[in-house]
């Protein structure tokens, strides 16, 4: 019961935690192409800036899936 | 379909890291050697013949560390970052150098485990600290975290905040490198595992088996690409916090 409700908890974790980092991410690379296209001379200053800020919103995702892990061994104790 | 729970245990058990019998060291310390050794010699055999013009292997890597300097280095910490750039292009290299080998079937990549991407955060963090220390003093380098022409009771709220997301930069530093590289060996492990097991299924899923193979194509690709830009995250990310670490109270 705990194994599988643990697993329960794990996938929701891992689900629910990249909701908001998709939708960061998708913003940050249509904003990045928007002003891309806008400014084509600041290419690369928007390119290296868009790698930073999607670095950070993918951060959120990642400490989700750590803590499904955990999760996942709280069920197999 | 039956096994799947048990082949998916086996995998994550293989993943973890396991001593290597009769030798002091876990199966990513061999593979992190293994990388060192690599990165060594793609050096030494690229400054044997230093040139104007260089070629051939001594090539590839002027290009690598161009793009440090350029898109880095020099973007990220002004000119003044130059002096880092040793420290960044030996990050990148050390790290790209682990991506790829992990790729290899067999092979596992050395920042695959939690201990090496820690290490290489902490080591990181103590680097951006002693150089924001350095360039205002141990005092005027909290003092950045304060902010200035604000009543006092929300400056000290936002320097909590600020000392709090200082203090989570080694965790989340270290979480995205081995995060990144573990899963995606657990996704292209779990694509295998779906092809042999669909491929002993009777009757249509010898047919089906076709997808997961296909898509393991299509994931091993996005891996390479992610073991790329992973060692550039981890490089940028180093490069914003030792400029922030120089410039502290500017903005």
């Amino acid at each position: 019961m705990i194994g599988s409700l643990s697993a329960l908890g794990a996938g929701l974790a891992f689900g629910l935690g990249a909701i908001g980092p998709a939708i960061g991410i998708g913003m940050i690379g249509g904003k990045t192409i928007e002003s891309m296209a806008r400014q084509p001379e600041m290419a690369g200053r928007l390119q290296t800036t868009m790698f930073i800020a999607l670095a950070l919103a993918e951060a959120i995702a990642l400490l989700g899936f750590v803590l499904a892990f955990v999760l996942m061994n709280v069920g197999a104790k | 379909m039956s096994g799947l729970g048990e082949k998916v245990n086996e995998l994550l058990f293989e993943l973890g890291s396991h001593k290597i019998p009769g030798l002091p060291l876990t199966n990513y310390m061999f593979f992190l050697i293994i990388a060192f050794v690599l990165t060594l010699v793609f050096f030494l055999l690229a400054s044997r013949k230093l040139s104007m013009v260089p070629k051939g292997i001594g090539n590839v890597a002027e290009m690598g560390l161009e793009f440090i300097r350029d898109n880095v280095v020099v973007d990220v910490m002004g000119p003044e970052g130059k002096a880092f750039l040793p420290f960044i292009a030996t990050i990148f290299f050390f790290i790209l150098f682990n991506n790829l080998i992990g790729l290899i079937p067999g092979f596992k990549p050395g920042t695959g485990t939690m201990g090496t991407t820690v290490t290489w955060a902490l080591v990181v963090f103590i680097v951006y600290n002693a150089v924001g220390i350095r360039k205002h003093g141990a005092w005027g380098y909290l003092k950045s975290f304060y902010p200035k022409g604000v009543f006092w009771l929300l400056a000290g709220f936002v320097m909590i905040l600020e000392l709090i997301s200082h203090f989570i930069r080694p965790l989340t530093l270290s979480v995205r490198l081995f995060a990144n590289m573990f899963a995606g060996h657990v996704i292209l492990g779990i694509f295998s595992i779906f092809t042999v097991l669909l491929f002993q299924a009777p009757g249509v899923g010898k047919v089906i088996a076709i997808l997961p193979i296909a898509m393991q194509v299509i994931m091993y690709a996005f891996e390479l690409f992610v073991a790329f830009i992973q060692a550039y995250v981890f490089a940028i990310l180093t490069a914003v916090y030792i400029g922030g670490a120089l410039h502290a109270g500017e903005h």
